[in-house]
């Protein structure tokens, strides 16, 4: 007789519980509709390229000969390449290489680019100007010139498509970052910190990181995007990731003009893959910036 | 006066001293021969790259030829209707002495050069002389091709000689080459390297402008030795490099021809849209997409290895998958298939190495090959390549998939040109490389002196002495059964050893409007540019 | 305000001849040289090791590295931006035939820009997470995520296969032949104008958003509703300076950034030949132009830092 209620308590605990859940989802969808659909894109863009080997219905690198240029249909529901390969496995794949250039690219980006914003903030005189001026020197440096450059020197792998695309980041944030760090360093209860005689790195880590943390994460997302769109330019110019790994701009770059017409699928998915990738992730970077930066807070 | 030429047996003709009488008047296409030629018009073109340099004879590309060929005149020339039968240019006939060492040419008079003056033999000395023995500072191109000759004499306006030290197989069809154009003596005197940025010629058309990166313009020349020609009132080429771009350019009408390719997919979209109006020659060029072996490195100098990797590659599929993509179609040895006097017989490729017609056996041979070299799990390659679509990097895909087939797992790396030419040809730096021979003929001497020890054109690097000596026989061979023996025990050893792995010889699609009328394309994108026969049937 | 500016231009110095060394190193180290391209021809098989450093000791090129950024330094101090490797012209004259396309692309392209983005950003910004927000973000978001060479081949194959339409092939400048000029400008225009007017609405919406949580202008906005025109011509004027920076920064981009919308419209401008000049290894085009764009974004910098000094005086005695 006992065990039924038990049984039914937790059961209805849990349904409420779930339904708290959905209700914060719910609640976060409602109050940044945009971000939490930037969210579910990248969430979706993470699974797949987790779950690349599971999910996808065909090995990406072999091609079925007898398959060139199939139609979407139930076997290939996005079609086959040129190659006779499957399509949809090779944009799965492909979302690896995307978040993986996309991360990579940008996270060493904006971290050096950050550490050095700090350094340069903090420790002020000449290491500042030293760092400056050679921020400088890179940032008025065209980027596209530099990553090609970089691109050309290293080779085409995707760890030196990663280089060429995150060094022109690190300029970029290293002066955001900076002028952040300096606002703080400048704020009265960092000095009366120092003046207590709290050490260099004690400051820099209590103090000054969690403040510049919020600028770095807004630089972050928002280069994610554009990372994955600059590795699209470099395969289109012939610098990126090399054939036959399954990467977006690859695909994009070799097929969309000639096969745009002949096997219309081999162009329009890899970019429709590309733009909802980087809509996803800008949009999230938006949302959070709206969310994260107080003077964009909504009164 | 006009004699018809027989198909280009030049060497037997050679030893039969016979005085050839080249016609004046070229006999137009069987097509075209219907419908009167129109005057006016400018031909509108594209172009896909910009050459360095305006001087043909200091540049191979396309680019620089199919741009100012219509500007020059050459000795001797393929017959526009014909390839690659051999007519004269500013060359009225020609002897060859009984030894094969004397040429002697007439030279047409009352050619006049763009600026005026006449153009005499002595032109056509200083010109060849330009070739064959380039003054300090300036290059030549083509001064390989001339190795048999001695010297060149001019003895009166209108003759010119040209002694040889050995009697060579390949002096007419180079003497016709595209690239040797005929320049005025008295800039050349002043300055050699004048026509990398100025244009005097004696072509059918002269230049008239030129927008680095845009457009180059030339405009007919009414003082033309041919009477009547040309047709068109001038000449415009475009230039974009985005292979997309030019076949839209032919599609929206804003470009008439692209005279050299286009790939299949994009032929096919535009005859879809414009049907009649537009017309494609597919034919086959004088280039193949292979790959070149790092002889010199581990393991590569190991002929099992070698022999495995080609065994691999199944051509006739290759053919089957990539020539819809490509034009890389057919199957075919160190000379192109096809090319009448030269290929190697198909019953004899396919006992080779890689030419097998069953795709498993070989396979399995590759596989027992690789085992017995120490590889019995597989290797890891890097297979360096251009960074250009097609057809190398398709080439390239299909190559990466057979390899795996027989465990041979091949990282592919794509270079720039300029890396690429470092790479591949200047340092060696490569194990792997896909490099395309592309020659303008089919001539043994231009095709297989890459197999032979040191020259520039040899990638992998290697040496058999079997392959120069027979190379170096086959080109004094006058007597043409006597040297396609030589080159097909040539060819035979080459892929025996998998020296070099041949890939699949090239068609191109060359696209125009249906209203350019006259133009034949030939078997490679470099000759019959002069564009003087070919008219518009409407602008 | 004289010392600030001094300083300021002091420091470009060392910026300019950073970026100078850094080019001149990198084309150096990337393998491969225009002696090799100019004798390669179409497959590089005609590469002769005599002639090939034959061409590169008439090019210069065997001389020791500290003397070729001797010479080219020299050239710069003189106003000498050095001749082509590839063409044999002078750089200059290459340029001046790029030069106008280049210029009137980003002049249009701001402007269109312009007049999309300020409204909109505005508009989104007084809107803020109303569905008139959330359009234009999508919309402005949406034109910084499509890759720029697959909307511009697929706007060439939509006009080619459905009007049978495409671009002329040759610049004709507009004061020669306006409709000409006109047909060839408009889809890259379009492109690039829609491009760049995402990043300047977002710009316009964030900086007036900041503005408007302002004290004062919160609380002029809740007195009511006659006050808000007032309020937003108040707050533009303080949220423009960003923006300003931005498109300003963003225009000295654009003369020289837009490679592949110049590839895919087959326009002849600057930022094709710079590409083009590193394929051919055109030491002194690509260093000359890296060295003009660079110093183009330095001077915009300047200027846009003067105009800020000139508003709000903390910030001269601020900088070192």
């Amino acid at each position: 007789m006992s065990v039924y209620p038990l049984e039914h308590a937790t059961a209805s605990a849990t349904l409420r519980r779930r339904l708290t859940a959905v209700e914060e989802v719910g609640k976060f969808i409602h109050a940044k509709p945009l971000g939490a659909a930037g969210a579910a894109v990248i969430l979706a863009m993470l699974i797949v390229a987790f779950l690349a080997r599971a999910l996808a219905p065909y090995d990406p690198y072999t091609g079925d000969y007898e398959l060139q240029f199939a139609r979407p249909s139930l076997d290939h529901w996005l079609g086959t390449d040129e190659f006779g390969r499957d399509v949809l496995s090779r944009i799965m794949y492909g979302a690896r290489i995307a978040l993986f250039v996309g991360f990579t690219a940008s996270v060493a980006g904006c971290s050096l680019g950050a550490l050095l914003g700090v350094l340069s903030a903090y420790w002020g005189g000449r290491v500042d100007l030293l760092l400056e001026r050679v921020m400088d020197i890179l940032l008025s440096f065209p980027q596209l010139i530099l990553a090609l450059a970089i691109a050309s020197i290293l080779g085409p792998a995707v760890q030196n498509v990663v280089i060429a695309i995150a060094i022109p980041i690190v300029p970029r944030v290293a002066r955001v970052v900076r002028a952040a760090a300096m606002s703080v360093k400048e704020n009265v209860y960092v000095e009366a910190v120092r003046a207590l005689g709290a050490s260099r790195p004690r400051v820099v880590l209590q103090h000054i990181v969690p403040n510049v943390f919020a600028p770095y994460l807004i630089m972050l997302t928002a280069q994610l995007g554009s990372a994955i769109l600059a590795e699209a330019s470099l395969s289109y110019l012939g610098l990126g990731t090399a054939e036959p790994t399954p990467s977006w701009g690859l695909m994009l770059s070799g097929s969309a003009a000639s096969y745009a017409e002949k096997a219309p699928w081999i162009a329009i998915f890899p970019g429709i893959a590309i733009s909802l990738g980087v809509f996803g992730f800008n949009l999230f970077g938006d949302s959070l910036r709206d969310a994260l930066d107080p003077k964009l807070r909504r009164g | 006066m006009a004699m018809a030429f027989p198909r280009p047996r030049f060497h037997r003709i050679g030893i039969l001293l016979v005085l050839l009488v080249v016609s004046t008047t070229v006999t137009p296409l069987e097509g075209g021969a219907a419908e009167t030629p129109r005057r006016g018009g400018i031909l509108l073109a594209v172009i896909g790259a910009e050459p360095p340099s305006l001087d043909p004879h200091q540049e191979s590309t396309f680019a620089n030829i199919q741009l100012v060929a219509p500007l020059y005149s050459t000795l001797l020339q393929f017959d526009p209707y014909a390839f690659p039968k051999i007519i004269g240019d500013v060359a009225l006939d020609w002897k060859i002495a009984p030894d094969g060492k004397t040429y002697t040419f007439k030279i047409r008079s009352g050619i006049r050069f763009h600026d005026g003056s006449p153009l005499t033999a002595a032109d056509v000395k200083a010109s060849y002389d330009k070739i064959v023995f380039p003054p300090q500072g300036t290059r030549s191109t083509r001064k390989a091709a001339f190795s048999s000759v001695e010297r060149i004499d001019a003895p009166d306006p209108v003759t010119v000689v040209f002694h040889l030290k050995f009697a060579s197989a390949s002096l007419l069809p180079n003497l016709a080459s595209p690239w040797n154009v005929i320049f005025p003596k008295k800039y050349l005197d002043k300055d050699p390297n004048h026509f990398k940025m100025n244009v005097v010629g004696s072509g059918p058309f002269k230049f008239k402008t030129y927008t680095r990166g845009g457009m180059f313009e030339g405009e007919r020349n009414p003082d033309y030795f041919v009477k009547d020609r040309p047709y068109l009132d001038g000449y415009r080429f475009f230039i974009s490099t985005e292979t997309s771009v030019r076949a839209a350019a032919i599609r929206s009408g804003r470009a008439y021809i692209e005279f050299r390719n286009l790939p299949a997919p994009e032929v096919e979209a535009i005859k879809k849209q414009l049907g009649d109006k537009i017309a494609v020659q597919e034919t086959p060029v004088t280039a193949h997409w292979g790959i070149s072996v790092n002889n010199t490195v581990k393991p590569f100098n190991d002929v099992r290895v070698r022999k495995a990797l080609t065994m691999a590659i199944d051509r006739y599929t290759a053919s089957r998958v990539l020539y819809p993509l490509t034009g890389l179609k057919h199957i075919g040895g160190l000379i192109r298939p096809g090319s009448a006097d030269w290929a190697l017989p198909q019953a004899e490729l396919e006992k080779l190495p890689g030419f097998w017609r069953d795709a498993e056996k070989s396979r399995m041979e590759a596989r027992r090959l690789l085992a017995e070299a120490g590889y019995p799990n597989g290797m890891k390659v890097v297979l360096k390549n251009r960074n250009i679509r097609l057809p190398y990097q398709d080439w390239a895909v299909f190559v990466i998939q057979e390899w795996r087939k027989i465990g041979v797992e091949a990282e592919h790396r794509p270079l720039e040109t300029a890396a690429w030419f470092a790479d591949g040809q200047n340092t060696g730096n490569f194990e792997l490389i896909i490099s395309p021979p592309v020659e303008y003929m089919d001539d043994p001497d231009v095709w297989l002196g890459r197999y032979t020890t040191g020259s520039t054109q040899n990638w992998g690097r290697f040496s058999d002495p079997r392959l120069d000596d027979l190379f170096s026989r086959q080109a004094r061979t006058l007597d043409p059964a006597e040297r396609k023996k030589l080159t097909d025990e040539l060819q035979r050893i080459a892929l025996e050893n998998a020296y070099y792995m041949p890939g699949l010889w090239w068609t191109r699609n060359l696209v125009h409007w249906a209203k350019v009328k006259n133009y034949v394309a030939p078997p490679n994108y470099y000759s019959n540019q002069k564009l003087q026969d070919v008219w518009l049937a409407e602008d | 305000m004289a010392s600030y500016l001094a300083k300021r231009l002091l420091l470009i110095v060392p910026t300019l001849l950073g970026v100078a060394s850094l080019v001149f190193v990198i084309m150096r180290v990337i393998p491969g040289d225009v002696a090799l391209l100019i004798l390669g021809g179409d497959q590089g098989s005609h590469i002769d090791p005599q002639q090939l450093a034959a061409v590169r000791q008439q090019l210069g090129l065997d001389q020791p590295l500290i003397v070729q950024f001797g010479v080219w330094m020299w050239g710069l101090l003189h106003f000498d931006l050095g001749t082509s490797l590839w063409t044999g012209r002078p750089v200059v004259e290459e340029l001046l035939i790029r030069l106008p396309l280049s210029l009137e692309l980003a002049v249009l392209a701001t402007m269109i820009s312009v007049l999309i983005s300020i409204p909109l950003g505005m508009l989104a910004a007084v809107r803020q997470d109303t569905w008139v927000d959330y359009v234009v973000r999508v919309v402005s978001i949406g034109g910084l995520a499509v890759p720029s060479f697959w909307v511009g081949i697929l706007v060439i194959l939509f006009l080619v296969l459905f009007f049978g339409w495409g671009p002329p092939l040759l610049f004709t400048p507009p004061w020669e032949d306006p409709w000409a000029n006109l047909q060839q400008m408009i889809w890259p225009v379009v492109t690039v104008g829609y491009r760049y007017a995402a990043v300047t609405t977002r710009m316009t919406r964030s900086t007036l958003l900041e503005v408007l949580r302002e004290d004062y202008i919160r609380t002029a906005w809740a007195k009511g509703l006659a006050q808000k025109a007032i309020v937003i011509r108040h707050a533009l004027k303080n949220a423009m300076l960003p923006v300003i920076t931005l498109i300003g920064t963003e225009f000295a981009f654009l003369i020289g950034g837009l490679v592949v919308t110049e590839t895919v419209f087959t326009l002849n401008g600057v930022g094709r030949f710079v590409v083009d000049a590193v394929a051919h290894r055109d030491y002194p085009v690509v260093q000359a132009l890296v060295f003009l764009i660079a110093f183009g974004f330095v001077l915009v910098n300047l200027l846009v830092d003067l105009t800020y000094a000139w508003f709000d005086p903390r910030i001269r005695y601020q900088e070192r």
